[in-house]
């Protein structure tokens, strides 16, 4: 199976300093022309990693509740270095999907594979990083706390936590509130809050169930670059969202609809294959066509 | 098991008490509480019992009887004996009125002595074999049993100290007092009040409800805010969560027992003649198992509201079948079976006997060796229950 990834790349522009960003695959040279001064100039992806590591597999992975079927045999498999979007209406089986790869569940049948390692398996865990879809975050502590104390479960030293602690804060721009309790907070700075904690371990496999929901967008903007730059550093990031409009950020999607993967892919092809301009148009157009 | 990972839940839970002043006012006040509000209650004395006193005794006259040739007013002298500081006496003279303010609920008793109650009581001594006893009325109202076994101990007092008096004066000296009561104590004295008595069971129920509460609301809200998933996902293992509570919860039983002892004893001197240090390790152990309860009634609340239903079902048995008020002697023999299976009745038991009686571990090892298993079993199955997946 060939597989195509898609990195994103921030550069400035040597005359304007206009800051461009430029989406290409791991080794390839891409051209690029500056927006505001018409520069030609060439960006060069490198190959960072090994684009076919294989890090999930996911092989007929089926979730039943009594008569329902919340997940229906699924089948995927997610590389190194991916951003891979789950994008479906609420109900449709992200979180389940979520659940069972960190193995907070088990599935009704099908079997999982992360890092060659067949669920359930523990020694994993140091290296994945889990946002869930609550704000899974400690009220009655304050934020430097809850970071500690995600980092320390994680065996961080004081040394490393402190260092990380400061890069975290200014990612989800929660510096001033480091002494604050999480109560005191409003939901979007509990919700940025969550994402931190996930990632202060630096973890290789992140799974990030709705890390968007009440996000400003120019933070949301910030979180999709902070993902891309992840990726580059080799991070595989598995992310569930029902806005349809920020998973062109996306390596690749998923499209899901009750349980079921109904589409596959690169957004732009996902795109270009139904002849939508958007993901929502994909995903209308395949939900048309595969309603029974 | 790793410390470090260990340790890093009892240190999130600490300083999670720290910010939250309810929960921690909850954890120091309550058993401040109790044992101000019991040791003021029951812990003192009973005192100022509202008592009729009706006084018909005519005596005998100077002269009239070769035993007590200057006369004799023995319900006078028993009044006279009457414990002052326990019942606050108001003299009437017409029985049924004092009878009618016992049954309006404005005396608590009435006592009651007939016109000839020297009378009787002269020819009972006199006639060896006691022909009728001479006899004091005690009307009582008995709704409250504290309060007429102080009257009735009162009354009985105040005879006896009357009798040593006239003993002193009987000219006579073969004739003998039928009742001397001797009381004699194994443990404790007759300086031991209800408090000395109460105070080692308070210290203990307020660990069991405190840890029990307060593990419930914790892990419930764990579960809730979705915090345990990502405990579950990360390389932490249950044992390490169970345990790492467990130690958070060792240091506030420990804050919380000091604060009770230095509390009783200074505010009612109560007596402790045991191994302090036994004492604090009993306690230690019903946290333990009280916390693997919490967590195992946890999975059983879906909120907080839920978990709050779990007090009556905790509180009950344990104030009426652990021995925390009365001796388990006292509950009806069908339910003192029930009691073995309530863990605070061995904290009590346990601390009772360090405190009170001095014991050490030889004598109360099967009290320690029930809740060392209750601390197992209850600490185990919780890190079961919390691998459990659906
Ligand atoms: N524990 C459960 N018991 C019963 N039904 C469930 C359970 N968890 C999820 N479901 C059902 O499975 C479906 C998919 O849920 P979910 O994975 O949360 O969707 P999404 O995250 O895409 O919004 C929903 O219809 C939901 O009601
Ligand atoms: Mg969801």
């Amino acid at each position: 199976m060939k597989v195509s990834l898609l990195l994103q790349k921030q550069v400035s522009c040597p005359t304007c300093k206009t800051v461009i960003t430029c989406t290409g695959s791991p080794g390839e040279i891409v051209k690029v022309t500056c927006p505001s001064c018409g520069l030609l100039g060439k960006v060069s992806f490198e190959p960072t990693f090994d684009a076919l590591t294989k890090i999930v597999e996911i092989q007929h992975l089926t979730k039943t509740f009594g008569k329902f079927t919340a997940v229906d045999d699924l089948d995927l498999t997610i590389y190194k270095g991916e951003i891979y979007g789950l994008l479906g209406p609420n109900g449709s089986g992200k979180t389940t999907i979520i659940r069972m790869l960190c193995d907070l569940l088990k599935p009704t049948s099908g079997s999982t594979k992360i890092f060659g390692h067949t669920l359930p398996c523990t020694s994993n865990k140091k290296h994945i990083g889990y946002m869930p879809q609550d704000t899974a975050i400690y009220l009655d502590n304050t934020v430097h706390e809850n970071l500690a104390f995600f980092g320390s479960i994680y065996g961080m030293t004081r040394e490393q936590l402190e260092a990380k602690e400061q890069e975290m804060l200014k990612f989800v721009n929660l510096q001033d509130w480091r002494s604050s309790l999480v109560s005191t907070l409003s939901g979007g700075m509990k919700h940025r809050l969550s994402l931190a904690c996930a990632l202060i371990h630096e973890p290789s496999l992140v799974f990030l169930d709705e890390p968007t929901v009440g996000v400003d967008p120019e933070l949301r903007a910030a979180f999709w670059g902070y993902f891309g730059s992840m990726t580059q550093k080799g991070i595989t990031v598995i992310i569930t969202t029902h806005y349809m409009d920020e998973a062109d950020h996306c390596s690749r999607v998923g499209l899901l609809r009750q349980g079921r993967l109904i589409a596959d892919g690169r957004p732009s092809d996902l795109k270009k294959r139904t002849g939508t301009t958007s993901l929502e148009g994909a995903f209308l157009f395949l939900a048309g066509r595969k309603k029974p | 098991m790793r410390l470090r990972r260990t340790l890093a839940f009892s240190r999130r839970a600490l300083l999670q008490f720290r910010h939250d002043r309810r929960t921690l006012a909850f954890v120091l006040i309550m058993p401040l509480l109790m044992i101000l509000i019991f040791g003021y209650t029951f812990g003192g004395d009973v005192k100022n019992v509202s008592v009729e006193i009706v006084n018909q005794d005519a005596g005998i006259q100077e002269g009239s009887s070769p035993l007590l040739p200057q006369g004799l007013h023995l319900g006078e002298m028993v009044i006279k004996n009457l414990d002052e500081q326990a019942l606050s006496l108001h003299e009437n003279t017409n029985v049924t009125n004092a009878r009618q303010t016992v049954h309006d609920g404005h005396a608590w008793a009435a006592v009651i002595f007939p016109a000839n109650f020297t009378q009787e009581f002269l020819s009972s001594i006199s006639s060896q074999q006691g022909t009728i006893p001479a006899k004091i009325e005690i009307y009582l109202d008995a709704s409250n049993p504290t309060i007429s076994a102080e009257v009735i101990k009162a009354v009985t007092q105040s005879i006896q100290a009357t009798l040593k008096e006239i003993t002193a004066d009987l000219n006579k000296t073969q004739v003998e007092i039928p009742i001397t009561i001797d009381p004699s104590y194994e443990y404790g004295g007759s300086e031991t009040r209800f408090i000395d008595y109460f105070a080692p069971g308070v210290i203990s129920f307020a660990i069991m409800m405190v840890t029990t509460m307060i593990t419930i609301i914790l892990f419930v809200n764990e579960r809730r805010n979705g915090t345990l998933q990502r405990l579950l996902v990360s390389p932490a293992s249950e044992s390490e969560i169970v345990v790492g509570y467990a130690l958070a919860f060792a240091v506030i039983g420990m804050c919380q027992s000091i604060v009770v002892l230095v509390a009783a004893i200074l505010l009612f001197n109560i007596t402790i003649v045991g191994d302090i240090l036994l004492a604090l390790i009993v306690i230690l152990l019903l946290a333990f198992g009280h916390q693997g309860l919490g967590i195992l009634l946890s999975a059983g609340a879906k909120n907080e509201m839920q978990a709050v239903q779990f007090i009556p079902l905790i509180i009950f048995p344990s104030i009426l079948l652990a021995g925390l008020f009365w001796p388990i002697e006292s509950i009806p023999s069908y339910l003192q079976p029930l009691s073995y299976i309530i863990p605070l009745r061995y904290g009590i038991d346990a601390e009772r006997s360090i405190m009170l009686r001095g014991w050490g571990i030889g004598e109360i090892w099967v009290d320690i060796l029930v809740l060392i298993l209750f601390a197992l079993l209850t600490l185990s199955a919780s890190v079961v229950l919390l691998k459990k997946k659906n």
